[in-house]
């Protein structure tokens, strides 16, 4: 019974939206009720579907198995392991609460009977990617998930939109085109792209190299690393709010996720080592922190100082990659998760005081923290957690990886993870101090002025802010739980 | 047996029924397209016997009247031939479908009748090329084909159909010179015409008159690269295909040229010994013209401003994906250029169709000002939007599959500069293609479009061919399988 039910869980976890989308759509066109109802229903089965496998993977059991032939030797299949179990997990929590928050905030937006299927279709494209089981089935997914996700990012149709669309677009291709050319060098090499066949390229060569290049640009691109990072800052701020936090809470964590599989899965560390690829990744890392921080630095709207946020941060988790032992590797999965919660969260945050005062621009926000106690304060819960504030989860997670470098030997990571925190506290508190202490001179009085946004859009802030806090207090940490268990896994390599 | 007959049937069929077509034009104009419908899906259905029995008993030969070679003609079946027969008949017939109410409203009445008659005979000598194996009636049938595309480019008698059939024409005939003067070449110092007989001969005559082999298998090389429309040779492709009607256009982008890129390839492989090709590089010109033509294709398609001009020139990159498998020379590539052969005959019919129906519906033609008919005509710009995915190359479709094996191929022979052509490629395909699909669907509409209605029946094959271009993304397997069959023998 449990067998079936391991095996019909994944399918049903990226077929079910995929499928529940065009019913929505349909739904949409009766009554807006029922198309949010049955989209936040579909987002709750995916969640509840895929705590059910927790048992199964807490004995350290992975599901694999193979739907159909494409062509010979190459297939669809599917694999739910840890690392996929994780992700998959925190996808769909994040987008339970995003849709949540949405039901209110898309109420004033135009064409919802659009956003609704393509946010859910991009939810089964997201667990698709999640629980593909080879690279094929991965490229699949992930082509349609960044294709799909285009309507998010153009939803408002503004000409700023589309040009920022346009420009994802492209890339988007670009990166699609580069991860097929390193797909096909590795089917070429192993004769598979199999995830059970376990590590498919064993020594380095012209042609690994290559493939390694290819993974790099085309999951780079998507995780928004440097120099691939141009299309993010224009992208994630153009959408809805629910759909930026989305964009750059969870589908960025495609790419890292993507990178990863690779690391383990085509090469393995002795090879990465061997070519001095880890070496690569290491400056690009260090330049995608610095540079992400820095550029946030000098942004005034407050979306686009989240984006750019969003890249130092994902080169934090290509840091970790570059280190690669086993506490950077934790450090390097729970940071996955933290910035899930932080990013979210403070694009929704964000989101709220844009849809409750139409004010985008930093410099506008003084005293806005009066107004809206609750939403500006899980902002700064969610931002003390960027800066790496104990015991914030983001604390942890750099504390992890921190360690790692310095058990690898090099200081010199740490001292860039130092630096971009106090970036990091540069760009977070001119936000978070005068939403609460400022504007004071020609506001009346000091007094709160509650106008909050609407319960179900400050519930999901409050859980996501609520999680930065818990992941890094509780002593029963099931995110760092996860991490750990990731990384022996994934270390102990092989199936 | 009547199975026995099916390869000449298959022939004959149509080419009969094209000079039966102008009488019953006469009696009853009605019945020309369901004649024409009627003589498609039985020949279709003879292809797909002769498939069903091709994978029971195997390859086999038909002799025309029963006279063997080197007298008679000989027919070849084999899985090779019987995948193009398929493609030709099955895209056929679904672009006649599509015609039948296009036409009617593009054509004047007389016309049909001749029409029907033209398209037959399009098909027959196509399918005459497909399965012939004998080196003069493969210039019969290309006269044939050449003259029915000619005329159902003229076909409306407008200055631009005119003056690009009058283009097509020389050009063609050109081409046509050229392989009968290759062919006459290559009787002079083998004396025969049979595919297999010149293959046994050629190697001696080779070493005794190596200048009329090379000479010969130059002539063959650019025949068929201008009928093929292979770069630099592809002048008169995007006048034709932009002037002529549009179903005229789709089963010439879509069949047409696809064909001579298939007899290219039986000669290639077939007919041309391997020493000879080993000795002259003749695949690496086939290569490189293939990889100008991948870039420039594209290139020249951006630039364009007619929806149909750039279609045309699209095509011209794509038939460089074709030829490139050939020019790579291994069974992985092969596989690659017949499974693109059949993918972009199907992307770019639903392509010129889906132009066809916005050009009933609304008159446009240029590509800008097609910004807002995405939801005016959401079951036309869907399919085109597929279609335009397959061109790029987005999993899912037809078009991802054929360059899977092309790249494959590719890098079996250690040719990572063509992998990276053939990405660039998609790329390059991405750039004029998406932001049709984007102006159509979030661009506001401009002012004055009226929208007349479309036919059922032209939107109902558009969506078939959608659901085409996503079943041979998706179950690849059976047809990949059919076609590592069809080129065992090649190298």
């Amino acid at each position: 019974m449990e067998e079936t039910a391991a095996l019909a869980v994944p399918i049903f976890a990226f077929l079910f939206p995929i499928l529940m989308s065009p019913v929505i759509m349909a739904a949409g066109r009766r009554s807006a009720q029922l198309r949010n109802a049955l989209a936040l229903a579909t987002t709750a089965a995916v969640f509840l579907a895929v705590v059910s496998l927790y048992p199964i993977m807490m004995r350290g059991e992975i599901i694999q198995f193979t739907l159909f032939e494409i062509l010979p030797q190459l297939e669809i299949s599917i694999r739910v392991d840890l690392l996929s179990f994780s992700l998959a997990a925190l996808a769909s929590f994040v987008w339970l609460l995003c849709t949540i928050y949405s039901i209110d905030y898309m109420a004033r937006e135009h064409a919802g009977s659009r956003y609704y299927p393509v946010l859910i279709f991009t939810l089964g494209s997201c667990q698709g990617i999640f629980m593909a089981g080879d690279f094929f089935t991965l490229f699949i997914f992930f082509e349609l998930m960044s294709l799909i996700a285009y309507i998010l990012v153009i939803h408002e149709e503004t000409p700023q939109a589309l040009k920022a669309g346009y420009k994802y677009l492209i890339m988007t291709i670009i990166g699609g085109l580069a991860l097929f050319f390193g797909i096909i060098i590795t089917f070429e090499l192993a004769g598979t792209v199999s995830l059970a066949a376990g590590p498919l390229v064993r020594e380095t060569s012209l042609l690994a190299f290559l493939a390694f290049i290819s993974f790099l640009i085309g999951f780079g691109m998507k995780a928004g690393i440097f120099p691939l990072h141009v299309w993010l800052p224009d992208a994630h701020p153009v959408a809805p709010s629910p759909a930026s936090a989305l964009l750059s809470g969870i589908m960025l964590k495609t790419g890292a996720y993507g990178l990863l599989r690779m690391i383990f899965h085509v090469f393995t560390i002795d090879v990465i080592r061997a070519g001095g690829w880890d070496k690569v990744m290491g400056v690009i890392a260090v330049i995608t922190i610095l540079l992400g921080s820095a550029v946030a630095l000098t942004q005034d709207d407050i979306k686009r100082r989240l984006a750019y946020s969003s890249i130092g941060q994902m080169g934090y988790i290509l840091l970790g990659m570059s280190v690669l032992n086993e506490k950077a590797l934790i450090g390097d999965v729970f940071h996955i998760f933290s910035h899930a919660f932080m990013k979210s969260a403070l694009f929704l945050a964000a989101g709220a005081i844009i849809w409750k005062t139409g004010k985008r621009l930093v410099s506008e926000m003084a005293g806005i923290g009066r107004e809206m106690p609750f939403t500006v304060g899980c902002f700064s819960v969610a931002a003390l957690a960027m800066i790496g504030v104990p015991p914030l989860n983001g604390f942890l997670s750099k504390w992890t990886l921190g360690l790692g470098a310095l058990e690898s030997g090099q200081p010199f990571y740490v001292f860039v993870l130092l630096v971009s925190s106090l970036l990091n506290a540069l760009y977070y508190l001119p936000i978070i101090v005068p939403a609460f202490f400022g504007g004071l001179e020609h506001e009346h009085g000091s007094g709160f002025n509650i106008r909050e946004a609407t319960p179900r859009m400050v519930a999901p802030i409050v859980i996501l802010a609520l999680s930065t806090l818990l992941f890094g207090l509780l002593p029963t940490n099931i995110p760092f739980d996860l991490a750990q268990l990731t990384a022996t896994f994934l270390l102990r390599g092989g199936p | 047996m009547m199975v026995e007959h099916f390869p000449v049937l298959i022939i004959v069929l149509p080419l009969a029924g094209a000079f039966l077509m102008p009488l019953l034009a006469r009696r009853q104009v009605k019945l020309c397209w369901p004649a024409l419908l009627l003589i498609l899906v039985l020949v279709l259905g003879m292809a797909v016997t002769l498939l069903w029995r091709l994978d029971s008993s195997g390859p086999y030969f038909y002799h025309l009247g029963g006279w063997p070679p080197p007298w008679g003609i000989e027919l070849q079946v084999d899985f090779l031939r019987v995948y193009l027969l398929l493609v030709v008949l099955g895209l056929g017939l679904w672009i006649a479908v599509y015609a039948w109410r296009d036409l009617e409203h593009e054509l004047k009445p007389e016309l049909i009748g001749w029409y029907c008659a033209l398209y037959a005979l399009l098909i027959g000598s196509m399918a005459g090329i497909a399965l012939t194996n004998d080196l003069f009636n493969l210039f019969v049938f290309m006269e044939i084909c050449a003259i029915a595309s000619c005329a159902v480019i003229t076909i409306k008698e407008t200055r631009e159909c005119l003056e690009a059939g009058f283009k097509y024409l020389i050009l063609s005939a050109m081409g046509t010179g050229c392989y009968l003067l290759a062919v006459a070449l290559i009787y002079m110092v083998t004396g025969h015409l049979n595919f297999a007989l010149v293959r046994e001969a050629l190697p001696e005559a080779a070493a005794l008159y190596p200048n009329n082999v090379l000479a010969a298998a130059a002539l063959i090389i650019v025949a068929f690269a201008v009928k093929a429309a292979l770069f630099p040779l592809h002048v008169w492709l995007p006048d034709a295909h932009a002037a002529a009607p549009s179903p005229s256009s789709a089963v010439l982008s879509g069949v047409v040229i696809k064909i001579y890129a298939f007899a290219l390839l039986i000669l290639f492989y077939r007919v041309l010994p391997g020493s000879l090709l080993s000795a002259v590089p003749l695949n690496e010109v086939i290569l490189w013209l293939s990889v100008l033509g991948i870039v420039f294709g594209s290139i020249f398609a951006m630039v364009q401003e007619d929806l149909k001009k750039m279609l045309a020139y699209s095509s011209i990159a794509q038939i460089g994906y074709v030829f490139l498998g050939i020019g790579l020379a291994n069974r992985t590539a092969l596989v690659g250029a017949l499974y693109h052969l059949l993918n972009h005959g199907i992307m770019k019919a639903l392509l010129f169709m889906a132009a066809g129906n916005i050009i009933h519906a609304a008159g446009l033609r240029r590509i800008k000002s097609l910004s807002g008919i995405g939801p005016k005509m959401p079951l036309t710009m869907l399919p085109f939007a597929v279609a335009g995915a397959s061109m790029i190359g987005i999993p899912g479709t037809g078009g991802l599959i054929g360059k899977w094996f092309l790249a494959l191929g590719a890098l079996e022979t250690g040719r990572l500069l063509i992998v990276i052509i053939i990405i660039a490629g998609s790329l390059l395909n991405a750039i004029y293609y998406l932001p049709i699909i984007i102006n159509a669907y979030l661009n506001p509409l401009s002012e004055g479009v009226s929208f007349k209605p479309v036919p059922r029946l032209m939107t109902a094959s558009l969506l078939a061919g959608a659901a085409a271009v996503i079943f041979f993304g998706v179950f690849s397997k059976p047809v990949v399988l059919l076609l590592e069959r069809a080129v065992t023998g090649f190298f």
